[in-house]
């Protein structure tokens, strides 16, 4: 299995190194090798992780090594979606060298004890939770870079630079609706993954709420993506400090899926 | 054959040269075939542009010093000009560098402004006037025809023309930086000025949906409105109009602020905060700079859109860099089709010569082969040809490998060898 993922980690730093420097040069023959070298990629880590299933017995989503190369998979597809929907190659300069670093991670984690899973497999609704979470993630992660990309081609804008980034951001209106739609999409999903977690809480043990910081943190992270969309819809918070919040929330995102891994609780696994 | 260039353009001579020496149209044919004799000079074609006045011409590899100064002389002619004074300005190129003269100026790496696409249509009007004139011969016309796959391929491959470089097109530019698309985007200029009107042109046929003008005198932005199928606007609801425009346009003559910060604040206010992109053509300027200060307002003076132009300049002549490569590899790929077509008549001839000796020895034979129907008759000569063109073809082959690499003289050897004389 490892092999495999090292082939997926290698068509993937061929595809950041390849968005660099079509960044950078504005080739359109290297920004097609960057595509078609994530593809290869997204395919051999689709096998990955359709083989992690067999192999393993539970579906693919569990210990930290799974979740982090689910995650990177989840991305590659909402990039994918991206560059067919909006063009906007440029988020691959920072797309692609995130999705690396997230497989290399996951390569170099090691599993926790393998008899974990037995309670959580048999039933289909803890897949399904982690997997809305995962893609949730994922819709988060594009809120953040499309804001990142929004700031700077703003900052470029408004001080009047004109120098490569300028030439080479997308622009305003498209980052802007990439990342209105994401945070949409996210906060759908999130609020899925969380009635989904409730749902098979309530079966598993009768309580819906554990008060434990992952689920803290999950239902602060979405009141602030509700305030995002909440402040974009009554248009006062458009533009520059929407993408502000943009930036900020993802950091929630992060305490969200690594801080409690940190400080414990009911949910101890990825 | 040799193609010789000869020629002045903005880089080495200045405008009182370059106006002496330009052809009109009329002066263009009637020029081409004083200076074609189909001896020294076997084809020509002169392109004539405020930028430029260059002859290109086609020639034996003989006469190709001859050629050089004939056409040098005939730029001098009828100008009366001292001797001596068109050399500092004039230059000329033979050969690879003529080809490669001409690919980079159709290409616009020559031009003043790298990447201006006038230049193609200036090079297709002269072929055209050549072509009239009979003096664009079989070089000339295969030349002519890859210099325009050239500059295609220049203008697909490389972002040369990407970024615009004028400033009545920068509202596009920054428009769509700002929006992505300006289709279904309004536009309001403020005066109705010549540079304003040429931008709401840009921004129209960039998609922009309508124009609105505001004008101290009415009639003027009436006159402009009718033009653009706009709407004339009063001057006192500026202030409404702003609100309602994505794109404003400023170029009065005004010595003070047309549109302040306050303005713009309100202004934004009423929007719900969507962006606006604002363009202060006037000198003194009419938008208050602090207006640029106003979140989701972008501002953009005269010198801003001057960096802007600077900026799109650098980014075409990275690009240029490209192009030249592009350009080097078409120069070695159309000197090697001149050479295989120097070679055609040789190789044409020598299988020619083939064919006939087949088609007489059927002659000779086929009265002992009695009466055939139509269907035989066909096969028979298909089977002498096929079995003709197969046994010849290794030996063309090897013909077209000795020419390809510049082996005139053993090509030559084995099509005299096959009894064909050089005359053939």
């Amino acid at each position: 299995m490892k092999s495999l993922l090292l082939a997926v980690l290698a068509a993937y730093l061929i595809a950041a190194i390849h968005s660099i420097l079509a960044f950078v040069n504005k080739r359109r023959s290297v920004q097609r090798v960057a595509e078609w070298s994530m593809a290869a990629g997204f395919v051999l880590h689709t096998a990955a992780l359709l083989a992690d299933w067999v192999i393993d017995g539970h579906y693919p989503l569990f210990f930290l090594r799974e979740t982090l190369s689910f995650l990177a998979w989840a991305l590659v597809a909402a990039y994918a979606l991206i560059l067919y929907r909006y063009r906007a190659q440029a988020l691959g300069v920072l797309a692609m060298p995130l999705i690396s670093a997230l497989t290399f991670t996951a390569m170099l984690t090691t599993t926790g004890p393998q008899d974990a899973p037995a309670g959580f497999s048999t039933t289909w609704l803890f897949p399904i939770h982690t997997t809305l979470l995962i893609f949730a993630y994922a819709a988060f992660f594009i809120v953040f870079m499309s804001s990142v990309l929004y700031l700077l081609q703003e900052r470029e804008l408004k001080l009047k630079t004109f120098g490569a980034i300028f030439h080479r951001l997308p622009s305003l209106t498209t980052v802007n609706q990439l990342a209105t739609h994401s945070a949409v999409l996210g906060l759908t999903l999130l609020t899925l993954g969380i009635a989904t977690g409730m749902l098979w809480s309530a079966a598993r043990d009768g309580r819906i709420w554990h008060n434990d910081p992952k689920e803290i943190f999950a239902v602060l992270t979405w009141l602030l993506y509700f305030l995002l969309l909440l402040y974009r819809s009554s248009a006062s918070w458009r533009g520059k400090n929407a993408a502000w919040l943009g930036v900020a929330g993802f950091a929630l995102v992060l305490c969200t899926f690594f801080g409690t891994r940190l400080l414990g609780g009911y949910h101890v696994f990825g | 054959m040799s193609i010789v260039l000869v020629g002045v353009n903005h880089k080495t001579a200045p405008v009182e040269v370059r106006e002496l020496l330009a052809f009109s149209d009329e002066a263009c044919a009637d020029g081409l075939r004083r200076l074609v004799d189909g001896e020294v000079v076997r084809e020509g074609l002169i392109v004539s542009t405020c930028n430029r006045v260059e002859i290109l011409s086609s020639t034996t590899a003989e006469q190709l010093q001859n050629g050089t100064e004939r056409i040098t002389q005939f730029l001098d002619s009828g100008q009366s000009l001292p001797p001596g004074f068109l050399g500092q300005h004039i230059y000329s190129h033979t050969d690879d560098e003529a080809v490669r003269h001409l690919f980079r100026v159709a290409s616009s790496l020559d031009s003043m402004v790298v990447g201006e696409p006038q230049v193609l249509g200036q090079v297709r009007r002269a072929y055209s006037l050549a072509v009239e004139a009979g003096t664009a011969g079989r070089v000339l016309n295969r030349l002519v025809h890859h210099t325009f796959r050239v500059a295609k391929r220049v203008r697909s491959e490389t972002g040369i023309a990407a970024n615009a470089v004028s400033i009545s097109y920068m509202a596009v530019e920054l428009g769509k930086k700002i929006f992505d698309s300006l289709k279904g985007h309004s536009v309001l200029l403020i005066g109705a000025g010549e540079m304003a009107e040429l931008s709401a042109k840009h921004l129209l046929s960039a998609g922009a949906s309508r124009v609105r003008i505001v004008n101290r005198t009415p009639e003027a932005a009436q006159k402009l409105a009718n033009e653009f199928n706009g709407e004339a606007v009063p001057f006192d609801q500026l202030e409404a109009s702003l609100a309602e425009a994505d794109v404003v346009i400023c170029s009065t003559s005004s010595s003070e602020f047309v549109i302040t910060e306050e303005m713009t604040r309100k202004a934004r206010e009423k929007r719900r905060n969507r962006p606006m992109c604002m363009i202060d053509i006037s000198v003194p300027r009419n938008i208050d700079p602090n207006a640029g200060k106003v979140p989701n307002v972008f501002v953009f003076d005269i010198d801003d859109l001057e960096s802007v132009i600077t900026s799109n300049i650098r980014e075409r002549e990275r690009e240029a860099e490209r192009a030249e490569l592009i350009v080097q590899s078409e120069v070695m790929q159309f000197q090697q089709s001149l050479r295989l077509m120097d070679m055609g008549p040789t190789i044409g001839a020598l299988r020619q010569r083939f064919q006939e000796i087949a088609r007489t020895e059927l002659e000779r034979q086929r009265k002992h082969l009695g009466t055939l129907t139509l269907e035989q008759e066909t096969a028979l000569e298909q089977l002498l040809m096929s079995t003709v063109n197969k046994i010849s073809h290794p030996v063309l082959n090897q013909m077209r490998r000795f020419y390809e690499a510049s082996d005139t003289e053993t090509m030559q050897e084995i099509a005299e060898s096959f009894g064909l004389d050089e005359k053939d």
